[in-house]
């Protein structure tokens, strides 16, 4: 961001409100431009994925190597397609409820290191404000599940709050290890720490525990299978956004594989290094100045490699039931990701007092 | 047991209305009076011997004369099966829209629920005392028995104009679809027999309905 | 006013709920074509449940009055359309029960040859669309690749993939070509290796059990009751099979399987589990029936030659009736045709297995939560066609 500001008052000369706002919106727009790209490559990729496992091709045609073309040419179908508003639905809440929905996981990626210095904001709670914020799209599942004025629709919204809801405290506790390991909230301290000490999942044994709990559990913050309860289309025909067509149904699409995007961000800053290289054996943060971008790089192909297995995961499992899912969360994963925390803080007080 | 052995069994209970074991059709059966249905039924079920646990099928047959009414009955445990028929006559001076009715025998075995129900819309005979006694396939306001022989198909559906080929798309009137039939003044029959129904080529050697039996 | 009495309904709660009717079908993912549920929710766990069928009735019965013996068929084919052979043979053994003909020898072993397949190949469609009903995705496409192989196989002699229209009154239609058999062998063999890998995608896996076990539990009593044959009836532990127990072919009486009954293994007897185990062992009893099937096929003519004649003219069975059972994927399925002597029955009642299965649901549903009542409606395995005929 400093980079930036300086870009913008110092080589073009500009004051310093306006450097700011601009420099701000470059940043936002490089942001949204990546998002984009990343999903379409992300849905490109879910589908071959899921081809492949169930031994098939997928998208071949379109675009010549493989479908590569595939997603842009949806993505421009979506947009011409008709926009339907059910004639009961009411129509404010159904309209603004894709955005708030897709705002609510944008906005965690401000606090978000990509790699040295290419941060929006370092927030001192980044971890927290990520959890928080990432929490609005709740609000506009249920507003889209209420508006709708459909009852499989009002089951998908039901069942996303009481889902997402019930996932936050397992997924928040278990990212507590990490915290405690590290002392801060910070993102970046996530980097700085672990280029200096290694993997935080190394750190502890019990760190493993925390990994896979807040893995589990933010499957089911994604709303991914097993745990894809909310649009169940075998029981509620699709779930929230079972009236939604178009671009606005595409909005709902494109947030599953954000909010993929966002929690596998968040497993690779604070368990997997971040963007920092196995054992630091190449410093890529200190690396000369357009070196260090090689960052980015390596949190990608991290995030990736996450994101394959949250992929993997759902062509291969069947779904939970409701109940077995609330079981799940509260009488699993909540104690093991406390034994977690509480273990670590034993092991870091023992080893090091 | 057999056929014949399950027959005699029947007759040994001591209950009216029995008839003869019919074998002169491929599959035997035996005729059975309306009124001792329940109670053949019952026994058929509780006896050690027969033991027929389920109830297959329940059939209607329209003939000229009235209507068969067919069960068959199976066991599980003794493979063995047996059919019973209840024959309702016409009675003289009827109508064609005329519903025979039998005992349910859904209280004895639950499954004729479904087969009652379907033989009730598709032939309309009625079952008394059914627990459920609606249409099962059509809509609950449709009108006449498709299974019946003199049922005509009918031109709407309430509003719903159902023979859609009988107007070509590009004279249909999308403001003013093809009237309702007019209502059926009271006392004359549903519908009226086709007239091709009896001149069709292959319906020429359908030979008269077999005497009816065991009724005594 | 109003609204002040209604939320004094329930004095013990400040909050006021009532009962949410949801409409499962006709057009619906898991209702495995047009069934409509009426449910009544409480929450997520139904209180009532109220079938309505029809919207796929086609008045086959009406047809069969109206058509000759022989091109009934087809129409048989449309029933139960993901076992087709089965219900052709149903319908050709009952025309022959009523004309008082056999066919020939060859005929009766490819007639069962032919009847397992397709039983293999509609028992993968409910493997794969159970697995869809779950959740799994991945199942489905395993199925449907070795139920391509079968509809490949069945296509040779046939003509067709789905509706075979193979097996006739008298015999079948046409003969196989000589590789046939060596095909369907090693078929054989490459399916035992995929159903291996079907247990271990979904049969055994941790959250498929914890979905099906102890889920829509059929007591053997109920079974009896309600008139369910075949994996349903099975699935509840009673052991019988007409194949084995009224074997309406030769061939049946000769070769040697088994007869795989539910056992309660994840929970209670007859649940969602067991049924499902069951038609997945069926399907390794009828590749069992398929070899020894083909190691005993006998040559010879595949129609009776009395039949061949009789094709010249429309079949005119003596007056009389006939019912058969046959024991078809879904269950028994009995085909009762009255005869009067013309070249078509005066009434041609199919007693479908799906039908007298499905009526089972109201009975099931109230009691457990929406995403039991798609798993059990898929354990029950019905197909539409069947059910309204």
């Amino acid at each position: 961001m400093e980079t930036l500001i300086d870009f913008f008052t110092g080589t073009l000369g500009l004051g310093p409100t306006l450097a700011l706002s601009l420099a701000y919106a470059t940043a936002i727009g490089s942001l949204l431009g990546f998002i984009t790209v990343y999903a379409m490559f992300a849905i490109w990729m879910e589908r071959k994925v899921a081809a492949h496992i169930q031994q098939r091709f997928g998208p071949m045609e379109v675009g010549g190597w493989h479908g590569w073309a595939q997603s842009p040419a949806d993505a421009l179908k979506l947009m011409f397609k008709e926009d339907i508003i059910p004639s009961g639905a009411n129509k404010v809440l159904f309209w603004i409820a894709p955005a708030i929905v897709f705002c609510g996981v944008l906005a965690g990626f401000i606090a978000i290191p990509f790699a040295a210095g290419v941060q929006i904001v370092d927030i001192d709670l980044g971890v927290f404000f990520i959890i928080a914020i990432a929490s609005i799209e709740v609000i506009g599942v249920i507003m889209a599940g209420w508006s709708s004025n459909s009852k499989y629709s009002l089951f998908g919204a039901v069942r996303e709050a009481a889902q997402v809801v019930s996932y936050e405290l397992p997924s928040a506790t278990a990212l507590l290890a990490p915290i405690l390991v590290v002392g801060s909230f910070k993102l970046g301290d996530f980097n700085t720490y672990q280029a200096e000490h290694g993997w935080i999942i190394f750190s502890n044994p019990f760190m493993w525990i925390a990994l896979l709990v807040y893995f589990i559990a933010s499957l089911a913050g994604c709303k991914r299978a097993p745990f894809d309860l909310p649009e169940a289309e075998s029981e509620l025909v699709s779930g929230f956004h079972t009236e939604y067509s178009g671009m606005r149904f595409s909005f709902f699409g494109l947030e599953e594989f954000v909010s993929m995007l966002l929690v596998s961000a968040i497993t690779c800053t604070l368990f997997l290094g971040g963007y920092t290289l196995p054992f630091n054996f190449l410093d890529v943060a200190n690396l000369a100045a357009p070196f260090h971008l090689l960052g980015v790089a390596v949190l990608i192909v991290k995030i990736f490699a996450v994101i394959f297995v949250q992929m993997w995961l759902r062509w291969t499992l069947p779904r939970m039931r409701v109940d077995q899912v609330m079981t799940m969360g509260y009488k699993y994963l909540l104690p093991w990701a406390l034994f977690a925390v509480a273990g670590t803080a034993v092991w870091h007080v023992w080893m090091e007092g | 047991m057999n056929e014949q052995q399950l027959h005699d069994k029947l007759r040994a209970t001591g209950l009216g209305g029995i008839g003869e074991l019919e074998s002169s059709a491929r599959d035997p059966f035996v005729v059975v009076e309306a009124s001792v249905l329940l109670e053949v039924m019952a026994f058929l079920r509780d006896d050690s011997e027969t033991a027929m646990e389920m109830l297959h099928n329940v059939t209607a047959v329209q003939r000229e004369t009235g209507f068969d009414v067919v069960y068959h009955l199976c066991s599980y445990s003794r493979h063995h099966s047996l059919t019973l028929k209840v024959i309702v006559a016409q009675p003289e001076g009827e109508a064609g829209d005329w519903e025979p009715a039998v005992p349910s025998v859904a209280s004895v075995y639950p499954s004729a629920n479904w087969h009652e129900r379907e033989q009730w819309d598709l032939l309309g005979v009625r079952f008394n005392d059914h627990p459920d006694f609606r249409r099962i396939i059509l809509p609950e306001e449709w009108i006449g028995h498709p299974l019946r022989k003199d049922y005509v198909y009918p031109s709407t559906f309430g509003e719903i104009p159902l023979e859609l080929d009988a107007i070509p798309l590009y004279e249909r009137d999308e403001n003013d679809p093809p009237k309702p039939s007019e209502p059926r003044p009271a006392g004359t029959p549903l519908t009226q027999p086709p007239s091709e129904y009896s001149t069709r080529p292959d319906a020429g050697g359908r030979a008269p309905a077999p005497e009816k039996k065991g009724e005594s | 006013m109003e609204a002040l009495e209604m939320y004094t309904v329930d004095d013990r709660s400040d909050v006021y709920t009532e009962e949410l009717k949801l409409n499962l079908g006709p057009q619906h993912p898991s209702t495995h074509g047009v069934l409509r549920v009426e449910l009544s929710m409480d929450g997520e766990i139904i209180t009532a449940s109220r079938c309505d069928i029809g919207y796929l009735h086609r008045c086959a019965e009406k047809i069969g009055e109206n058509v000759t013996y022989l091109q009934y068929t087809p129409y048989t084919d449309r029933m139960d359309y993901l076992a087709s052979m089965n219900n052709n043979l149903a319908w050709s053994l009952t025309v022959e029960k009523l004309l008082g003909v056999e066919a020939p020898e060859r005929a009766q072993w490819l007639r069962m040859i032919c009847a397992e397949l397709n039983r293999i190949a509609s028992h993968l469609i409910a493997f794969g669309t159970y697995g869809i009903d779950i959740g799994a995705n991945t199942p489905f496409f395993y199925a449907f690749r070795e139920r391509e192989s079968i509809m490949a196989l069945l296509e040779r002699p046939s003509g067709a993939r789905m509706l075979y229209n193979y097996i006739q009154p008298g015999g079948l239609r046409r003969d196989v070509d000589e590789n046939w058999v060596t095909d369907v062998l090693a078929f054989c063999d490459d399916f035992e290796k995929r159903w291996a890998e079907y247990n271990t995608l979904l049969s055994n896996n941790r959250i498929f059990i914890g979905r099906t076990a102890n889920i829509g539990v059929i007591p053997q009593d109920v079974v009896y009751a309600c008139g369910a044959t075949g994996p349903v009836m099975r699935g509840s532990g009673i052991k019988w099979d007409l194949r084995r127990d009224v074997p309406y072919l030769k061939p049946y009486e000769e070769v040697d399987f088994d007869v795989p009954v539910g056992e309660g293994t994840h929970g209670t007897l007859g649940d969602c589990w067991d049924r499902y185990w069951v038609r997945m062992r069926e399907m390794m009893e009828s590749i069992r029936i398929i070899r020894q099937g083909c190691a005993a096929l006998p040559g010879g003519e595949v129609m009776e030659k009395v039949m061949k004649k009789m094709y010249k003219t429309p079949l005119t069975p003596e007056a009389g009736e006939a019912y058969m059972r046959c024991e078809n994927p879904r269950g028994e399925l009995g085909f009762y045709v009255v005869a009067e002597g013309g070249t078509s029955p005066i009434r041609c009642r199919a007693r479908a297995p799906s039908f007298c299965n499905l009526s089972l649901l109201d009975s099931l549903l109230p009691g457990t939560m929406i995403a039991d009542a798609v798993a059990i409606i898929g354990s029950l395995d019905i197909v539409l066609g069947e059910v309204d005929r």
